[in-house]
């Protein structure tokens, strides 16, 4: 018997996860999957879209130096001594009424999607199933959920849709009358961190994508060269498929972002401009993950001033609204 | 057994008029004002805490990118980004009061005033145990580190906040970018320095060379963490045989420390106690951990007083 039993312990700490997958999804994308038990099922079963987790890569084997791509040798050569963060592309829980005595309540797994192109995620893609590593988590603040609303657009660029991929999940759970649509961006068919597209007739349908399709959210696809979806940036397609929507009531839209900063600011335009609510998950080199530190800062505006404050995308987001970020 | 007798093993030491529970502090600048630190380990089971730096004023910091990982290390150029005195007043001092463990607020500022400013309006307060004076932060451009690099400046500035400090244990934090440390410490602690911490960390610099331009903002930053633990550890022996020992000026040794190995290796070189810094960002219960490890040392070697340690080197 499974079921969801009240969550009351910590909500987030330092806790050792054991991975269960960590597949190639194609040429330096992949997806890791990580198990919880005890104490850290329960911190992370509350895990929100736009969450992060910090993850010790320090001690994990790089890959033989002769499987290295020529370009990441270099990077291979560094030492790993900060975590990394990461946020999830899916949070999946089981619990049980039985006692932590009886052998521990429940396990939660969250997956996560990462490119290789450094030293720490060079020696992730090492990791198999059994290894343990150690995860700090869950840390900073998600998406807020688009509760008052009945439409919400989520646009990706890149490694962004990870934690689209769990929102989308979230909304279509939580506010099920919220009509949900996606728009992923890439820059060519082979960086895409995606398995496979669906075909031709799905993508004609407005189902690109099989991670969205999942909980009937539609997609469309957009590639900086055309190789598969439309051509040109995200944002293009996104901003034209949004001036086509006639009947669109911007005050019941929200707009969830996650992607390059380049990107990001064009979307925070476009949703100021038509007057629409918007969400951008930040990134910046941090060292510590929970606001000590002071690395991550994030320039904001001042409502009703001209003046700008640092925020920190550790601990104050990363999950910002769109109009208080300053690009 | 072993376990037993970590239990019961005293590691308490005198620094200055203080009496610690066990010589691990946090380093300034990485555990915040302590509250941050509540879901991730006891702050209590420290020998002290040192808060992140107060300036008069509240301070923005300086522009990202403010950190970089190297090998065994990283730079940081954070500015001195903190809330201000009044808001550390308001929002911090009261859960600090709370902390059984002594804290110390580290003080920094442009100007000398400033620092008094701080260290006065703090001084009678009964949550703090003392103070470390930051006049080593290589990372803003007016004070900091400026003032920490000249004898006669360090004489004046420890001189003034000592007037300031009434009371309270009053620590100078030592630049290591410096032709001779020892110069330093002297100055500071014939000026009335009630206890010295060193090192903070050293001006580095780290390049992308796909735009040649340094990666932080700020251009150059503070190098911390392991690599720069055995010229640290050289530092603390220095200072303790030239200036600390004769004198019975405790010395709080950092640089680079992760483990209880590591403390240990400062302590044998004259450091009274140790903080751990850049660690605590990778293991925030690090310390904990350290403590602990300090104990097994102890109880393994025998050494019934952890004073028997200190500067024990041979």
């Amino acid at each position: 018997m499974i079921i969801t039993e009240e969550i009351t312990r910590s909500n987030r700490g330092v806790f050792d996860a054991v991975v269960f997958a960590n597949k190639r999804i194609r040429q330096r994308f992949y997806r890791l999957g990580l198990e919880f038990s005890g104490d850290g099922a329960e911190a992370f079963a509350k895990a929100r879209p736009g969450q992060f987790a910090e993850i010790d890569l320090s001690g994990v084997k790089l890959p033989p130096m002769k499987e290295v791509a020529e370009d990441l040798q270099d990077a291979a050569e560094r030492k790993v001594l900060l975590r990394r963060p990461f946020s999830f592309c899916e949070v999946s829980s089981q619990f049980t009424h039985r006692s932590v005595n009886e052998g521990g309540r429940g396990k939660t797994r969250v997956e996560i999607l990462y490119c290789a192109l450094g030293p720490a995620t060079l020696r992730m893609t090492t990791l198999s199933a059994g290894n343990s590593v150690s995860v700090m988590g869950p840390l900073g603040n998600g998406f807020r959920m688009p509760a008052d609303k009945k439409m919400a657009l989520l646009v990706s660029g890149g490694m962004g849709a990870g934690p689209l991929i769990h929102l989308a999940k979230t909304i279509t759970a939580e506010c099920p009358k919220v009509e949900v649509t996606a728009f992923v961006g890439a820059k060519t068919k082979t960086e895409m961190p995606f398995e496979k597209p669906l075909d031709e007739i799905s993508r004609q349908l407005g189902f690109a994508l099989h991670e969205f399709a999942r909980y009937a959210v539609e997609s469309q696809l957009a590639t900086d060269d055309g190789s598969i979806g439309h051509k040109g940036f995200v944002t293009d397609c996104f901003s034209q498929w949004l001036g086509q929507q006639r009947s669109l009531s911007a005050k019941d839209t929200i707009i969830y972002s996650c992607g390059p900063e380049a990107m990001l600011a064009r979307i925070a335009k476009i949703a100021e401009d038509k007057k629409i609510d918007c969400q951008v998950s930040m990134e910046r080199m941090m060292a510590c993950g929970i606001g000590v530190c002071q690395s991550c800062a994030i320039k904001c505006k001042v409502e009703g001033s001209n003046e700008t404050i640092y925020k920190l995308c550790c601990k104050d987001g990363p999950v910002f609204d769109g109009r208080e970020v300053v690009f | 057994m072993t376990n037993c007798m970590n239990e019961t093993m005293d590691i308490s030491i005198d620094f200055s008029r203080l009496k610690l529970a066990n010589p691990v502090f946090t380093a300034s600048g990485t555990c915040g004002y302590a509250d941050e630190l509540a879901d991730f380990t006891n702050v209590n089971r420290l020998g002290g805490f040192i808060t992140k730096s107060v300036t008069a004023k509240p301070r923005q910091g300086n522009d990202t990118p403010r950190v970089v990982e190297t090998d065994s290390g990283m730079l940081n150029a954070i500015g001195l980004a903190n809330i201000g005195l009044e808001a550390f007043i308001q929002e911090k001092l009261p859960l600090i009061g709370k902390l059984t463990t002594s804290v110390f607020v580290n003080v920094a500022g442009e100007t000398i005033d400033d620092y008094v400013a701080v260290v006065q309006r703090l001084a009678t307060e009964q949550a703090i145990a003392g103070f470390e004076l930051n006049i080593s932060c290589p990372n803003v451009a007016k004070g900091g580190l400026s003032f920490g690099t000249d004898p006669a400046q360090v004489a004046e500035i420890t001189s003034a906040v000592k007037k300031a400090a009434g009371e309270k244990v009053l620590m100078v934090k030592l630049s290591p970018c410096v032709t001779d440390i020892s110069v330093i410490a002297r100055a500071a602690v014939e000026a009335g320095a009630d206890a010295l911490s060193l090192v903070n960390t050293f001006t580095a610099m780290v390049i992308d060379i796909e735009t040649r331009k340094p990666v932080l903002s700020n251009r150059t930053g503070g190098l911390s963490g392991p690599a720069i633990k055995p010229i640290a550890v050289y530092m603390v022996n220095k200072v303790y045989n030239e200036v600390a020992k004769e004198r019975g000026i405790p010395i709080l040794g950092l640089g680079g420390i992760r483990t209880a190995s590591d403390a240990i290796e400062f302590i044998i070189a004259g450091a009274s106690a140790v903080a751990i810094g850049t660690a605590n960002f990778i293991e925030p219960g690090c310390t904990v951990k350290i403590i602990e490890g300090i104990k097994k040392y102890c109880a393994h070697k025998e050494i019934k007083n952890i004073r028997e340690l200190i500067g024990s080197l041979v």
